[in-house]
């Protein structure tokens, strides 16, 4: 009798926990409607999170969002943004994502705009080891250095640890396309006669040995791309390369051209009615290198790492943005927030 | 009521203060790391010298002859030989050399490290009480976090990587020779120093050779550490298959960081299961 009423309390037990299981779910699933949360990608880099900033601040403050991001690799994003895990990314290197143009072709994705396509990026030496720094006291090491192919002179001002004698470039980050190109390109000028193709593995391994090359004042040939941080905060140098030609740029045999970057957003979430006046903003977002640049370069100044209060006041800074963005309404409302 | 729920006050702590101290201390003692970072350099550079002027028939032959004589079977030493003859064949053998280079500098280092500071830790319960703790911290603080300052000081490529693998890798084996001379019947060593032997001899002649098999366990684990930070340390440039599995996610070849993956573990699996034919060895041995 005893064990009867122990079973019976089991499967009652078991039925409420299944029916929290099942409500519990149910009530995730259904809680679309009205305004709710925008899931941004974070790839990893600065700009990418200002840019989020600034956007989701838009959405919040007009549109009457919440906003958060998911951080992950550039591929883990794209990916992310097929499977409608993420809902908006605000910088696609369109570049430096293989499948990009074939998904955008089979409709995985959608490109609203265009968010800046005047960045640089190739083979970057600190500005004192051409010009030299009087103030630091380091002499120009290198003062002919001018073009990519006059790096193969100098193997041991930029000295390889690993393999003596030779000189070291660090190249782009593994699995990006322009790693490849770089790597065309070190090939191409015969630089592989005398210097390592270092990959550095990671972005922070990356920008590590640029930092820690520049305190010490001493020479680093890196691969590095604008608009960042780091090349707003370092002086150094783009080497020069031979002008654009789109067929020769594969073959790495001519200067990269700027990127497009653009802002995509999942299927999901462009599909979304409710959604419609915010992606009618998105497809308006434009910007530039030198707007991203100086948004990062207020942080760095003021030492904020709050890219909340960076986008406040670049929006304040530029708010003739806001007349091209948003309807006349909506660029009020937030004007007045902004307290404009 | 806010307070209830959040946190109600928060220390002022100055983070960019330990970043500049950080900076300031590599750049100040930049030639000492210098030397480390030299070092280590040569000895990767050594082993991967020597590994690759070792014919790959040989080593495969090695693998055979040594999976076969400390298995006892014959198939074992076939198996093993054939997975490294796939690892050859799809084109990794190089690659495989790399990576086994550093692999065995970091595993030296742990092994040269951390087996006197087994034996220390097992002699008194004071050091127990400080090392233990700190083995804890080692093994779960996120890699990272100590990787990027190891950049600051050591450069990228394969010298931070063999740090990084080292202070991961050398905690079973401090562990496990602590756990062995521990685990030792008192009565064994008591007999040992009864019949007038010096602490040093009964250390040497008795206690290693009664905690060997735990001790050589201890290998073992600190080698299969050492293999599961391949993948981690390409991110600091450290070349080989980590870094062909690294291209291969994120360019998200399926594929390529499949068969690099495939590779590893095949690395793994013949590594591990040679220096488990050894533990099992020392264990025949210790109890006849």
């Amino acid at each position: 009798m005893i064990k009867l009423i122990k079973k019976m309390i089991n499967i009652v037990l078991l039925f409420i926990l299944v029916m929290l299981v099942i409500t519990g779910c149910g009530g995730g699933g259904n809680s679309g409607g009205a305004r709710k949360e925008i899931v941004f990608a974070n790839a990893g880099w600065e700009s990418n999170m200002f840019h989020n900033a600034v956007a989701g601040l838009i959405g919040e403050q007009v549109f009457g969002y919440t906003w958060t991001e998911v951080p992950g690799t550039t591929a883990v994003m794209h990916e992310g943004l097929l499977a409608g895990e993420v809902d908006v990314h605000m910088e696609c290197w369109t570049d430096n994502i293989p499948p990009y143009k074939s998904d955008l072709e089979a409709g995985k994705f959608q490109e609203l705009s265009i968010n800046f396509d005047d960045n640089y990026q190739g083979i970057y030496v600190p500005r004192y080891v051409i010009e030299g720094d009087a103030e630091r006291g380091i002499e120009a090491s290198a003062p002919d250095l001018k073009y990519v192919w006059d790096l193969k002179d100098y193997p041991e001002l930029f000295p390889d640890d690993e393999e003596p004698g030779k000189g070291r470039m660090y190249g782009a980050i593994p699995g990006w396309e322009i790693d490849e190109i770089m790597h065309n390109k070190y090939l191409h000028y015969g630089l592989d006669e005398t210097f390592i193709y270092f990959r550095p593995g990671s972005d922070p391994a990356l920008q590590t040995a640029i930092i820690s090359a520049y305190e010490k004042g001493e020479p680093v040939a890196a691969y590095y791309w604008e608009p960042t941080w780091l090349l707003g905060t370092l002086d150094m140098v783009l080497l020069e390369d031979e002008p654009f030609a789109e067929d020769l740029y594969f073959d790495g045999k001519c200067e990269a051209p700027a990127v497009t970057v653009t802002v995509g957003v999942s299927n999901k979430f462009a599909d979304d009615e409710n959604n419609a006046d915010f992606v009618e903003f998105l497809r308006n977002y434009t910007t530039s290198s030198a707007l991203t640049s100086e948004g990062l370069a207020f942080m760095q100044e003021t030492g904020t790492e709050d890219y909340e209060e960076a986008a406040k006041w670049f929006l304040a800074e530029h708010d003739e943005l806001l007349d091209t963005w948003l309807s006349p309404d909506d660029a009020k409302t937030m004007k007045s927030f902004l307290g404009k | 009521m806010d307070w209830l729920y959040n946190f109600p006050f928060q220390l002022p702590i100055n983070l960019g203060a330990v970043d500049d101290v950080v900076r300031a201390f590599s750049i100040k003692y930049a030639s000492f790391f210098d030397v480390i970072r030299n070092t280590l350099a040569f000895l990767v550079n050594v082993i991967f010298y020597a590994l690759n002027k070792i014919p790959w028939f040989i080593i495969i032959l090695l693998v055979f002859v040594a999976g076969w004589r400390l298995s006892g079977r014959i198939n074992n030493g076939l198996l093993y030989s054939v997975l490294l003859l796939f690892v050859g064949s799809v084109g990794f053998w190089n690659l495989m050399n790399e990576t086994l280079s550093i692999i065995i500098a970091s595993v030296i280092i742990s092994l040269l490290l951390g087996f006197p500071l087994g034996i220390l830790v097992s002699a008194s319960d004071r050091a127990d009480a400080i090392i233990r703790p700190l083995l804890d911290t080692m093994q779960t603080m996120p890699v990272f976090v100590y990787l990027i300052p190891a950049l600051l000081f050591f450069g990228l490529g394969k010298p931070p990587a063999v740090i990084a693998t080292t202070i991961y890798a050398i905690v079973p084996i401090i562990r496990l020779t602590n756990h062995g001379i521990r685990q030792i019947d008192e009565e064994v060593v008591e007999a040992a120093l009864a019949f007038g032997s010096t602490n040093m001899q009964a250390l040497i002649k008795v206690k290693i050779p009664q905690a060997l098999p735990t001790i050589m366990t201890g290998v073992n684990q600190t080698l299969m550490m050492a293999i599961s930070m391949v993948v981690t340390t390409s991110m600091i440039g450290a070349t080989g298959l980590g870094m062909e599995v690294l291209i291969g996610v994120q360019r998200i070849q399926i594929g390529r960081g499949l068969l690099s993956g495939t590779a590893i573990v095949i690395i793994a699996v013949v590594l591990d299961r040679l220096t488990q034919g050894l533990v099992r060895r020392t264990e025949v041995k210790s109890d006849g």
